[in-house]
């Protein structure tokens, strides 16, 4: 029997102030022969541990009890199955490929835009998450007040983010930044997967979106998520040929939720899950206004040039199914 | 009343009595019709797509973009057959077949995107039944009219494009019309009628009731 091969996948997932906007779920994947596995746990509960190391104003036990909050949240999501373990408080530190995922703070001062990180140990045949740490950068000031620490980020915010890649997911783009010295300022996200965190005080990330939810319920549904929600699918193009890279949303008028995906192939084809039975509409945009490498590899190749645009049709999705064929046709700046 | 009013009023009757019994549907006869209908639309608000603001920015949700949406009139087909319990009361039960536009006006976007108004045709059936109550009228000859009103209470079904996604309701209607004799054994004619719909369910964007207008024009037969 072939031993699983194990690698340290190089998905250094940042929630920093320096990537860009526009939005909606990403799984991450890992390349097995000619096809893309989707990173998940095949096994739950995920079992964690937590750095026996605090920070000032953060005990090591505040700081696991807001992120068991932040695991509970995504439990909490009736359309998909996740569970964790908190097994203990341990001296190893995250980013050590040791078979434990644990959690904790590391004072990473030359990172100075990165609030937190998640890597994983993969087995690179199937896709199976087999370990997974989680990084909070002691160098900035953290708060775990029910309310929110005044100019101080909130680690449950952080920490939900981060176990969503720990679960398997990857950036979502729903949101709107704005360049500052220095970098990029998010206006407004409509996601916690949004790569760049809310501003120092602000709570509204222990909340998941919409966007969120259609993402771990694509890798963990339930059976009541593939009975009750639908898909889209479909293609971006543009002067008839596919657009890679678009980013595409999906906007239900009836509940006001906005959930995404990409194009991701030269065919331009795209699919989002997760949606309510229901009419739909649907709006494209290029990746144009911030880091494409916080959504895609290096060398991927986004095309950027063209305008946003909506689509034409109101598009309804199925209950349990999918509506499909659907063509967006954009056009060159 | 005085003894010569009574007696008009007794000729009458003996005169309506004598009258051709062809002229008019009686107990026990049937009435198919067909024609086209036009189903009233209705305003289905608008929503905003939104994201959660930041910290220090305007305040308030930031506006993604914005949706008026509306399900615009709609024409079809309808077809019933009725069954005359006695010469004014009849019972009928018929389909009614329409495709209105569902229509998103689509809004100041945050990106600057071109306004468009998207669409999306579904299919509309009503399957219903009623009770019908004629008037007296003019009689049943050549040019004859027959007033009446009727209500009753049907299962609406809506299926978007593709039909992959069905919605489902009641319908209660009601209304008056009037049927237009055309030939003189009173077999045939033409049926004008318009009332109200009242749609419990089915496709919307909230849980609410629509009354929307409904006209209909058939040719009817009697046998």
């Amino acid at each position: 029997m072939m031993a699983p091969r194990r690698t340290v996948a190089v998905v250094t997932i940042l929630v920093a102030a320096l990537v860009a906007p526009i939005g909606a779920y990403l799984k991450l994947g890992t390349r097995v022969q000619s096809r893309t596995e989707s990173l998940r746990w095949r096994n739950f509960p995920v079992r964690y541990f937590i750095t026996n190391t605090g920070i000032p104003l953060v005990t090591q036990q505040q700081f696991q009890a807001s992120v068991g909050r932040a695991f509970a949240t995504w439990h909490a999501v009736e359309t998909a199955t996740t569970s964790s373990e908190f097994v203990g408080f341990v001296q190893a530190s995250p980013f050590v490929s040791d078979g434990a995922s644990v959690l904790g703070f590391l004072n990473r001062p030359e990172q100075d835009r990165t609030l937190a990180a998640t890597t994983f140990t993969v087995d690179t045949t199937d896709g199976r998450i087999l370990e997974s740490d989680i990084f909070f950068n002691s160098v900035f000031p953290w708060s775990v007040a029910e309310t929110g620490g005044t100019d101080r980020f909130d680690i449950e915010s952080i920490a939900l983010h981060e176990i969503g890649h720990l679960f398997g997911l990857s950036h979502s783009a729903l949101g709107e930044t704005e360049m500052i010295t220095g970098g990029r300022r998010v206006i407004a996200a409509e996601a916690v997967m949004f790569p760049i965190a809310f501003s120092r005080g602000n709570i509204s990330d222990r909340t998941l979106k919409p966007d969120d939810i259609a993402g771990i319920s694509d890798l963990y549904g339930t059976s009541t998520f593939t009975r009750d929600f639908g898909s889209i699918s479909g293609r971006v193009t543009k002067n008839g040929r596919g657009v890679k890279g678009a980013h595409v949303v999906s906007f239900d008028p009836r509940d006001g939720s906005l959930v995404g995906g990409f194009t991701l192939n030269d065919a331009g084809d795209f699919v989002i899950a997760g949606l309510l039975p229901g009419p739909h509409i649907l709006r494209a945009e290029p990746l144009d206004d911030g880091d494409l490498t916080s959504f895609f590899d290096d060398g991927f190749g986004a095309d950027v040039d063209f305008r946003v645009t909506f689509h034409d049709r109101i598009v309804a999705v199925p209950k349990g199914g999918g509506a499909r064929n659907v063509e967006i046709k954009v056009t060159p700046k | 009343m005085t003894l010569r009013s009574v007696s008009v009023f007794l000729t009458a009757i003996i005169l309506a009595a004598a009258a051709p019994a062809i002229a008019q549907p009686s107990r026990g006869s049937w009435e198919v019709s067909g024609g086209g209908v036009f189903v009233g639309g209705f305003d289905l608000g608008s929503a905003t797509a939104e994201l959660t603001s930041n910290t220090g920015t305007s305040g308030g949700p930031f506006t993604y973009f914005d949706t008026d949406n509306r399900v615009d009139p709609g024409t079809g087909f309808l077809g019933r057959i009725g069954f005359y319990l006695t010469r004014s009361l009849a019972i009928e039960s018929g389909i009614r077949y329409t495709q209105p536009k569902l229509k998103a006006r689509i809004s100041g976007d945050t990106e600057g995107a071109q306004n468009i108004t998207a669409e999306e045709t579904f299919s509309q059936y009503v399957f219903d039944g009623s009770a019908v109550w004629h008037f007296r009228g003019s009689g049943a000859g050549r040019g004859g009219l027959t007033p009446f009103v009727f209500g009753g209470a049907g299962y609406l079904r809506e299926l978007h494009e593709g039909d992959a996604l069905v919605e489902e309701g009641v319908e209660y209607h009601g209304g008056g019309g009037v049927k237009w004799w055309l030939g003189a054994r009173g077999r045939m004619g033409v049926r004008a009628e318009a009332g109200l719909s009242i749609r419990d369910g089915g496709f919307d964007f909230d849980d609410k009731r629509r009354v929307v207008p409904v006209a209909a024009g058939s040719f009817f037969w009697v046998f």
